[in-house]
Protein backbone atom coordinates (compact mmCIF):
# COMPACT_ATOMS: atom_id res chain seq x y z
CA UNK A 1 0.00 0.00 0.00
CA UNK A 2 1.43 3.85 -0.45
CA UNK A 3 1.66 6.37 1.79
CA UNK A 4 1.06 9.39 1.78
CA UNK A 5 2.56 11.29 4.57
CA UNK A 6 2.93 14.64 3.62
CA UNK A 7 -0.57 16.61 4.09
CA UNK A 8 -0.76 20.10 3.41
CA UNK A 9 -3.93 21.38 5.57
CA UNK A 10 -5.22 24.65 3.72
CA UNK A 11 -5.80 27.53 6.22
CA UNK A 12 -8.11 30.12 5.96
CA UNK A 13 -8.74 31.33 9.04
CA UNK A 14 -11.78 29.13 10.12
CA UNK A 15 -11.72 25.45 11.04
CA UNK A 16 -10.92 22.95 14.14
CA UNK A 17 -7.23 23.13 12.63
CA UNK A 18 -5.97 21.60 15.80
CA UNK A 19 -8.33 18.51 15.61
CA UNK A 20 -6.99 17.65 12.42
CA UNK A 21 -3.80 17.75 13.10
CA UNK A 22 -3.75 15.78 15.72
CA UNK A 23 -5.55 13.25 14.30
CA UNK A 24 -2.74 13.09 11.15
CA UNK A 25 0.08 12.87 13.75
CA UNK A 26 -1.64 10.07 15.61
CA UNK A 27 -1.60 8.41 12.17
CA UNK A 28 2.11 8.72 11.61
CA UNK A 29 1.28 11.53 8.80
CA UNK A 30 3.39 14.86 8.23
CA UNK A 31 0.24 17.36 8.18
CA UNK A 32 1.58 20.80 7.73
CA UNK A 33 -1.01 23.62 8.13
CA UNK A 34 -0.51 26.34 5.33
CA UNK A 35 -2.11 29.50 4.24
CA UNK A 36 -0.22 29.94 1.30
CA UNK A 37 -0.66 29.32 -2.03
CA UNK A 38 3.03 28.19 -3.40
CA UNK A 39 2.27 25.58 0.27
CA UNK A 40 -0.47 24.18 -1.84
CA UNK A 41 0.82 24.08 -5.43
CA UNK A 42 3.43 21.72 -4.06
CA UNK A 43 1.36 19.49 -1.91
CA UNK A 44 1.03 15.91 -2.32
CA UNK A 45 -1.95 15.29 -0.54
CA UNK A 46 -4.59 18.34 0.70
CA UNK A 47 -7.00 18.46 3.34
CA UNK A 48 -9.56 21.24 3.42
CA UNK A 49 -10.74 21.30 7.01
CA UNK A 50 -13.98 23.86 7.82
CA UNK A 51 -16.55 24.87 10.40
CA UNK A 52 -18.05 27.97 9.78
CA UNK A 53 -20.26 30.00 6.92
CA UNK A 54 -19.75 29.43 3.56
CA UNK A 55 -19.17 32.60 1.87
CA UNK A 56 -17.25 33.88 4.45
CA UNK A 57 -15.08 30.94 4.15
CA UNK A 58 -14.99 31.00 0.29
CA UNK A 59 -14.34 35.13 0.65
CA UNK A 60 -11.60 34.23 2.62
CA UNK A 61 -10.29 31.20 0.48
CA UNK A 62 -10.51 33.31 -2.86
CA UNK A 63 -9.00 36.63 -0.75
CA UNK A 64 -5.67 34.68 0.00
CA UNK A 65 -5.77 33.32 -3.88
CA UNK A 66 -5.93 29.71 -2.21
CA UNK A 67 -8.46 28.93 -4.77
CA UNK A 68 -6.85 28.92 -7.53
CA UNK A 69 -4.10 27.07 -5.82
CA UNK A 70 -6.47 24.16 -4.68
CA UNK A 71 -8.30 24.16 -8.52
CA UNK A 72 -5.05 23.56 -10.18
CA UNK A 73 -3.39 21.56 -7.60
CA UNK A 74 -6.57 19.03 -7.84
CA UNK A 75 -7.52 19.15 -11.67
CA UNK A 76 -4.26 19.97 -13.17
CA UNK A 77 -1.91 17.81 -10.85
CA UNK A 78 -4.36 15.24 -9.88
CA UNK A 79 -3.23 15.71 -6.18
CA UNK A 80 -5.80 14.14 -3.96
CA UNK A 81 -8.12 16.16 -1.95
CA UNK A 82 -10.44 15.72 1.35
CA UNK A 83 -12.58 18.68 2.08
CA UNK A 84 -14.30 17.98 5.40
CA UNK A 85 -17.38 19.54 6.62
CA UNK A 86 -17.98 23.03 5.31
CA UNK A 87 -14.58 21.94 3.32
CA UNK A 88 -16.43 19.32 1.98
CA UNK A 89 -18.96 21.64 0.38
CA UNK A 90 -16.71 24.39 -0.34
CA UNK A 91 -15.54 21.75 -3.17
CA UNK A 92 -18.68 21.97 -4.42
CA UNK A 93 -20.26 24.90 -7.37
CA UNK A 94 -22.13 26.79 -5.17
CA UNK A 95 -23.57 27.42 -1.70
CA UNK A 96 -27.07 29.33 -0.92
CA UNK A 97 -26.00 30.16 2.54
CA UNK A 98 -26.16 33.44 3.22
CA UNK A 99 -26.65 34.29 -0.38
CA UNK A 100 -26.00 32.49 -2.90
CA UNK A 101 -22.06 31.72 -3.31
CA UNK A 102 -20.19 29.91 -5.89
CA UNK A 103 -18.03 27.46 -4.33
CA UNK A 104 -14.64 25.34 -6.39
CA UNK A 105 -16.67 23.81 -8.71
CA UNK A 106 -15.06 20.38 -7.80
CA UNK A 107 -17.65 18.56 -7.04
CA UNK A 108 -20.79 19.13 -9.47
CA UNK A 109 -23.35 19.73 -6.83
CA UNK A 110 -25.08 22.14 -5.47
CA UNK A 111 -25.32 22.81 -1.37
CA UNK A 112 -28.73 23.75 0.48
CA UNK A 113 -29.84 23.89 3.83
CA UNK A 114 -32.07 20.95 4.84
CA UNK A 115 -35.87 21.87 4.06
CA UNK A 116 -38.20 21.97 7.24
CA UNK A 117 -40.44 19.39 5.81
CA UNK A 118 -37.64 17.21 5.08
CA UNK A 119 -36.70 17.38 8.75
CA UNK A 120 -39.87 16.29 9.82
CA UNK A 121 -39.98 17.54 12.82
CA UNK A 122 -36.08 17.41 13.55
CA UNK A 123 -33.65 20.52 15.02
CA UNK A 124 -31.18 22.13 12.81
CA UNK A 125 -28.16 22.02 13.12
CA UNK A 126 -27.79 18.08 12.96
CA UNK A 127 -25.43 17.50 15.84
CA UNK A 128 -24.19 13.94 17.06
CA UNK A 129 -22.74 10.79 15.98
CA UNK A 130 -25.49 9.55 13.08
CA UNK A 131 -25.54 6.07 10.89
CA UNK A 132 -23.66 6.13 7.55
CA UNK A 133 -24.95 3.84 5.04
CA UNK A 134 -21.78 3.34 3.11
CA UNK A 135 -20.45 2.33 -0.70
CA UNK A 136 -19.59 -1.24 -1.91
CA UNK A 137 -15.99 -1.34 -2.50
CA UNK A 138 -14.98 2.22 -1.51
CA UNK A 139 -11.45 3.68 -1.20
CA UNK A 140 -12.38 5.63 1.69
CA UNK A 141 -14.36 3.35 3.58
CA UNK A 142 -12.28 0.21 3.34
CA UNK A 143 -12.61 -2.24 6.40
CA UNK A 144 -15.45 -0.77 7.58
CA UNK A 145 -18.90 -3.29 6.52
CA UNK A 146 -22.52 -1.57 6.19
CA UNK A 147 -22.96 1.09 8.21
CA UNK A 148 -20.97 2.93 10.80
CA UNK A 149 -21.20 6.41 13.60
CA UNK A 150 -19.60 8.91 12.45
CA UNK A 151 -19.97 12.34 14.45
CA UNK A 152 -22.05 15.75 12.25
CA UNK A 153 -22.28 18.81 12.86
CA UNK A 154 -24.00 20.60 9.87
CA UNK A 155 -27.27 22.29 8.58
CA UNK A 156 -26.70 22.03 4.64
CA UNK A 157 -25.74 19.69 2.71
CA UNK A 158 -24.74 18.68 -0.78
CA UNK A 159 -27.42 17.78 -3.41
CA UNK A 160 -26.00 14.32 -4.44
CA UNK A 161 -29.16 13.25 -7.50
CA UNK A 162 -26.85 12.97 -10.67
CA UNK A 163 -23.51 12.86 -9.54
CA UNK A 164 -20.11 10.51 -10.75
CA UNK A 165 -18.27 8.47 -7.93
CA UNK A 166 -19.15 6.51 -4.75
CA UNK A 167 -21.50 8.08 -2.40
CA UNK A 168 -22.31 6.97 1.77
CA UNK A 169 -25.46 8.57 2.52
CA UNK A 170 -26.80 9.80 6.44
CA UNK A 171 -30.33 9.93 7.12
CA UNK A 172 -31.49 12.62 9.07
CA UNK A 173 -35.54 13.38 8.13
CA UNK A 174 -33.90 12.56 4.85
CA UNK A 175 -31.10 10.91 3.18
CA UNK A 176 -28.25 13.43 2.42
CA UNK A 177 -24.76 12.92 1.38
CA UNK A 178 -22.60 11.58 4.16
CA UNK A 179 -19.38 11.39 1.86
CA UNK A 180 -18.42 10.89 -1.77
CA UNK A 181 -15.43 9.85 -3.63
CA UNK A 182 -14.62 10.47 -7.49
CA UNK A 183 -11.45 9.81 -8.76
CA UNK A 184 -8.89 12.16 -6.83
CA UNK A 185 -11.61 14.08 -5.23
CA UNK A 186 -12.49 12.97 -1.42
CA UNK A 187 -15.42 15.24 0.68
CA UNK A 188 -16.88 14.15 4.13
CA UNK A 189 -19.72 16.04 5.65
CA UNK A 190 -18.93 14.52 9.08
CA UNK A 191 -16.09 15.04 11.02
CA UNK A 192 -13.58 12.06 10.65
CA UNK A 193 -11.39 14.04 12.89
CA UNK A 194 -14.25 13.78 15.79
CA UNK A 195 -15.86 10.67 14.81
CA UNK A 196 -13.03 8.23 17.73
CA UNK A 197 -11.58 5.05 15.55
CA UNK A 198 -14.07 5.38 12.52
CA UNK A 199 -12.65 8.60 11.81
CA UNK A 200 -9.23 7.64 12.23
CA UNK A 201 -9.80 4.29 9.93
CA UNK A 202 -11.14 6.66 7.41
CA UNK A 203 -8.42 9.40 7.28
CA UNK A 204 -6.03 6.19 7.31
CA UNK A 205 -7.65 4.71 4.05
CA UNK A 206 -7.59 8.47 2.54
CA UNK A 207 -3.79 8.88 3.45
CA UNK A 208 -3.20 4.84 2.01
CA UNK A 209 -5.19 5.34 -1.45
CA UNK B 1 -6.96 18.13 37.11
CA UNK B 2 -9.72 18.12 39.56
CA UNK B 3 -11.45 15.08 41.12
CA UNK B 4 -14.77 15.22 42.12
CA UNK B 5 -14.73 11.70 44.53
CA UNK B 6 -16.41 12.66 46.91
CA UNK B 7 -15.64 16.12 47.16
CA UNK B 8 -13.85 18.34 44.60
CA UNK B 9 -10.27 17.76 45.56
CA UNK B 10 -6.75 18.28 43.21
CA UNK B 11 -5.69 15.32 41.78
CA UNK B 12 -3.05 16.19 39.47
CA UNK B 13 -2.30 17.71 36.46
CA UNK B 14 -2.24 16.53 32.97
CA UNK B 15 0.37 15.04 33.08
CA UNK B 16 -0.54 13.14 36.06
CA UNK B 17 -4.03 11.93 33.94
CA UNK B 18 -2.17 10.62 31.35
CA UNK B 19 0.26 8.48 33.28
CA UNK B 20 -1.96 7.07 35.95
CA UNK B 21 -5.42 6.79 33.99
CA UNK B 22 -4.28 6.46 30.97
CA UNK B 23 -6.66 8.99 29.56
CA UNK B 24 -5.64 8.55 25.82
CA UNK B 25 -7.05 4.96 25.95
CA UNK B 26 -10.24 6.45 27.95
CA UNK B 27 -10.65 8.94 25.70
CA UNK B 28 -11.71 6.25 22.91
CA UNK B 29 -14.61 5.38 24.80
CA UNK B 30 -16.24 8.37 25.64
CA UNK B 31 -18.88 10.06 23.13
CA UNK B 32 -17.95 13.72 24.28
CA UNK B 33 -15.24 15.03 26.87
CA UNK B 34 -15.94 18.40 28.36
CA UNK B 35 -13.14 20.21 30.06
CA UNK B 36 -13.66 22.82 32.48
CA UNK B 37 -11.25 25.56 34.24
CA UNK B 38 -12.33 25.61 37.88
CA UNK B 39 -9.97 27.76 38.77
CA UNK B 40 -11.24 30.29 41.53
CA UNK B 41 -8.58 32.87 41.22
CA UNK B 42 -7.65 34.55 38.26
CA UNK B 43 -7.93 32.21 35.20
CA UNK B 44 -5.17 32.44 32.50
CA UNK B 45 -6.28 31.35 29.10
CA UNK B 46 -3.06 30.76 27.55
CA UNK B 47 -2.71 28.21 30.27
CA UNK B 48 -5.96 26.97 30.03
CA UNK B 49 -6.00 26.41 26.38
CA UNK B 50 -2.32 24.24 26.68
CA UNK B 51 -4.06 21.65 28.70
CA UNK B 52 -6.72 21.53 26.27
CA UNK B 53 -4.28 21.61 23.30
CA UNK B 54 -2.95 18.72 25.21
CA UNK B 55 -6.15 16.66 25.82
CA UNK B 56 -7.35 17.33 22.56
CA UNK B 57 -4.04 15.95 21.33
CA UNK B 58 -5.47 12.27 21.80
CA UNK B 59 -8.68 12.57 22.20
CA UNK B 60 -10.82 11.96 18.94
CA UNK B 61 -14.69 12.88 19.91
CA UNK B 62 -15.85 16.38 20.40
CA UNK B 63 -14.96 18.77 22.80
CA UNK B 64 -16.78 21.31 25.19
CA UNK B 65 -14.35 24.01 26.88
CA UNK B 66 -15.12 26.72 29.25
CA UNK B 67 -14.90 28.05 32.34
CA UNK B 68 -14.51 31.71 33.21
CA UNK B 69 -15.04 32.85 29.06
CA UNK B 70 -16.44 36.14 28.86
CA UNK B 71 -14.39 37.18 25.35
CA UNK B 72 -15.10 36.44 21.96
CA UNK B 73 -11.43 35.98 21.64
CA UNK B 74 -11.08 33.44 24.37
CA UNK B 75 -13.73 31.73 22.68
CA UNK B 76 -11.50 31.60 19.30
CA UNK B 77 -8.31 30.73 21.10
CA UNK B 78 -10.34 27.63 22.96
CA UNK B 79 -12.00 26.80 18.83
CA UNK B 80 -8.33 26.66 17.94
CA UNK B 81 -7.15 24.33 20.70
CA UNK B 82 -9.08 20.99 20.07
CA UNK B 83 -12.58 22.54 21.18
CA UNK B 84 -15.86 22.11 19.02
CA UNK B 85 -17.84 24.16 21.81
CA UNK B 86 -17.59 26.69 24.26
CA UNK B 87 -19.36 26.07 28.04
CA UNK B 88 -20.85 29.15 29.38
CA UNK B 89 -22.27 29.71 33.43
CA UNK B 90 -22.11 32.87 34.86
CA UNK B 91 -22.66 34.74 31.26
CA UNK B 92 -25.53 32.96 30.61
CA UNK B 93 -27.47 35.51 32.94
CA UNK B 94 -25.25 38.35 33.86
CA UNK B 95 -23.84 38.89 29.96
CA UNK B 96 -26.87 37.58 27.59
CA UNK B 97 -25.27 39.82 25.21
CA UNK B 98 -22.12 37.87 25.10
CA UNK B 99 -24.33 34.47 24.63
CA UNK B 100 -25.72 36.23 21.31
CA UNK B 101 -22.21 37.50 20.15
CA UNK B 102 -20.47 34.40 20.47
CA UNK B 103 -23.63 32.20 18.87
CA UNK B 104 -23.32 34.67 15.83
CA UNK B 105 -19.82 34.33 15.52
CA UNK B 106 -19.22 30.84 15.88
CA UNK B 107 -22.98 28.71 15.67
CA UNK B 108 -26.15 28.09 17.74
CA UNK B 109 -24.15 24.42 17.82
CA UNK B 110 -21.25 25.82 19.59
CA UNK B 111 -22.53 26.98 22.80
CA UNK B 112 -23.38 25.08 25.89
CA UNK B 113 -25.51 26.54 28.41
CA UNK B 114 -24.10 24.81 31.98
CA UNK B 115 -26.47 25.78 34.59
CA UNK B 116 -25.48 24.40 38.12
CA UNK B 117 -28.76 23.92 40.58
CA UNK B 118 -28.51 23.45 44.57
CA UNK B 119 -31.70 22.04 46.81
CA UNK B 120 -31.54 23.85 49.57
CA UNK B 121 -32.71 22.40 53.05
CA UNK B 122 -36.41 23.56 51.89
CA UNK B 123 -36.58 21.53 49.02
CA UNK B 124 -36.87 24.67 46.68
CA UNK B 125 -34.29 24.53 43.82
CA UNK B 126 -32.25 27.44 43.06
CA UNK B 127 -29.45 28.46 40.14
CA UNK B 128 -25.52 29.32 41.51
CA UNK B 129 -23.61 30.93 39.26
CA UNK B 130 -19.89 31.97 39.82
CA UNK B 131 -18.09 28.54 40.73
CA UNK B 132 -21.06 27.94 42.64
CA UNK B 133 -20.65 31.60 45.28
CA UNK B 134 -23.71 32.96 43.81
CA UNK B 135 -27.29 32.49 44.89
CA UNK B 136 -29.87 33.87 42.22
CA UNK B 137 -32.97 34.26 43.89
CA UNK B 138 -35.34 34.33 40.75
CA UNK B 139 -37.46 30.91 40.28
CA UNK B 140 -35.13 28.42 38.27
CA UNK B 141 -37.59 28.29 35.37
CA UNK B 142 -38.06 31.56 35.32
CA UNK B 143 -34.27 32.13 35.07
CA UNK B 144 -34.03 29.03 32.15
CA UNK B 145 -36.98 30.63 30.48
CA UNK B 146 -35.00 34.17 29.73
CA UNK B 147 -32.37 32.51 28.31
CA UNK B 148 -31.19 33.55 24.63
CA UNK B 149 -32.65 30.64 23.00
CA UNK B 150 -31.51 30.83 19.82
CA UNK B 151 -27.86 31.15 21.04
CA UNK B 152 -27.75 28.03 22.54
CA UNK B 153 -27.00 24.65 21.78
CA UNK B 154 -27.69 22.93 24.26
CA UNK B 155 -27.99 22.54 28.46
CA UNK B 156 -25.62 20.94 31.00
CA UNK B 157 -27.83 20.68 34.30
CA UNK B 158 -25.35 20.08 37.11
CA UNK B 159 -26.99 19.41 40.86
CA UNK B 160 -24.38 20.88 43.30
CA UNK B 161 -25.90 18.44 46.07
CA UNK B 162 -25.82 15.66 44.19
CA UNK B 163 -21.98 16.09 42.67
CA UNK B 164 -19.15 13.93 43.76
CA UNK B 165 -21.18 12.21 46.12
CA UNK B 166 -21.40 9.02 43.38
CA UNK B 167 -25.09 8.77 44.62
CA UNK B 168 -26.92 8.99 41.53
CA UNK B 169 -28.00 11.98 39.41
CA UNK B 170 -31.30 14.30 40.70
CA UNK B 171 -33.76 13.33 38.33
CA UNK B 172 -35.96 16.11 39.80
CA UNK B 173 -33.67 19.09 37.91
CA UNK B 174 -35.53 17.90 34.75
CA UNK B 175 -38.99 18.69 36.56
CA UNK B 176 -37.53 22.61 36.45
CA UNK B 177 -37.12 22.97 33.12
CA UNK B 178 -40.24 24.90 31.55
CA UNK B 179 -42.03 22.98 29.20
CA UNK B 180 -41.27 24.82 26.06
CA UNK B 181 -38.00 24.80 25.98
CA UNK B 182 -36.08 22.26 24.11
CA UNK B 183 -32.72 22.33 24.41
CA UNK B 184 -30.61 18.85 24.09
CA UNK B 185 -30.13 18.40 27.70
CA UNK B 186 -26.97 16.51 29.73
CA UNK B 187 -27.13 16.09 32.62
CA UNK B 188 -24.65 15.89 35.39
CA UNK B 189 -23.85 15.78 38.78
CA UNK B 190 -23.63 12.23 40.74
CA UNK B 191 -23.14 9.19 38.77
CA UNK B 192 -20.99 6.89 40.64
CA UNK B 193 -21.57 3.92 38.68
CA UNK B 194 -22.82 2.61 35.22
CA UNK B 195 -26.54 2.02 36.88
CA UNK B 196 -26.81 5.72 37.33
CA UNK B 197 -25.53 6.34 33.79
CA UNK B 198 -28.71 4.35 32.52
CA UNK B 199 -31.31 6.13 34.90
CA UNK B 200 -30.62 9.27 33.53
CA UNK B 201 -30.42 7.94 29.51
CA UNK B 202 -33.31 6.08 30.07
CA UNK B 203 -35.59 9.44 31.19
CA UNK B 204 -36.60 11.14 27.69
CA UNK B 205 -36.02 14.37 28.76
CA UNK B 206 -32.52 13.26 28.83
CA UNK B 207 -29.74 13.43 25.77
CA UNK B 208 -26.52 12.66 27.20
CA UNK B 209 -25.07 12.11 30.49
CA UNK B 210 -21.90 13.15 32.07
CA UNK B 211 -19.50 11.61 34.75
CA UNK B 212 -16.49 13.15 36.44
CA UNK B 213 -16.75 10.35 38.80
CA UNK B 214 -12.84 8.84 38.98
CA UNK B 215 -14.60 5.08 39.68
CA UNK B 216 -15.48 5.76 36.00
CA UNK B 217 -12.49 5.98 34.70
CA UNK B 218 -10.28 3.12 36.45
CA UNK B 219 -9.15 0.55 34.27
CA UNK B 220 -11.73 -0.40 31.78
CA UNK B 221 -14.57 1.24 34.13
CA UNK B 222 -15.52 3.57 31.10
CA UNK B 223 -15.36 0.49 28.56
CA UNK B 224 -18.25 -1.86 30.88
CA UNK B 225 -20.27 1.35 31.71
CA UNK B 226 -20.72 1.72 27.80
CA UNK B 227 -21.46 -2.07 27.14
CA UNK B 228 -23.85 -2.19 30.41
CA UNK B 229 -25.69 0.88 28.95
CA UNK B 230 -26.15 -0.83 25.85
CA UNK B 231 -27.93 -4.07 27.37
CA UNK B 232 -30.74 -1.31 28.71
CA UNK B 233 -31.65 -1.01 24.84
CA UNK B 234 -29.93 2.70 24.83
CA UNK B 235 -28.82 3.78 21.76
CA UNK B 236 -24.90 4.98 21.81
CA UNK B 237 -22.61 5.51 18.83
CA UNK B 238 -20.18 2.59 18.30
CA UNK B 239 -16.57 2.66 16.70
CA UNK B 240 -13.85 -0.44 17.37
CA UNK B 241 -11.29 -0.49 19.81
CA UNK B 242 -7.92 1.40 18.74
CA UNK B 243 -6.12 -2.29 18.44
CA UNK B 244 -8.56 -3.63 15.45
CA UNK B 245 -7.44 -0.98 13.44
CA UNK B 246 -4.34 -2.34 12.69
CA UNK B 247 -1.02 -0.77 12.41
CA UNK B 248 -2.28 2.59 13.06
CA UNK B 249 1.05 4.27 11.69
CA UNK B 250 1.79 4.70 7.80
Amino acid sequence: MSMNKNVTIVDYGSGNLWSVLSALEFLGARPVISSKPADVLKAETILLPGVGCFRLAMESLIQKNLDDAIKEVVMIKQRKILGICLGFQMLADSSSEDGMTAGLGLIPAPVEVFGAQELKGRKLPHIGFNQVKLPNSSALFDGFTGAEDFYFVHSYRLLSQTLPGKRATCNYGVDFLAAYENKNVYGVQFHPEKSQTNGLRLLKNFLSV
Amino acid sequence: MLSRNFRLQKVGTIDWLHKNYNFSHIAFYIDELIVLDVSRSERNIERFTNVLKTLAKGCFAPIAAGGGIRKLSDARQLLRSGADKVVLNSALFDDPKFVTELAQEFGQQCVVGSIDIKRGDDENYHIFTHNGMNLMHEQVGDLLGQLPEKSIGELYLNSINQDGTGQGYDLKLLDLIPQKLNFPTILAGGAGHSGHLVNGLLDERVDAVATAHLFNFVGDGLKKARDSVRLQDVDLAKWPPLSELGQISL
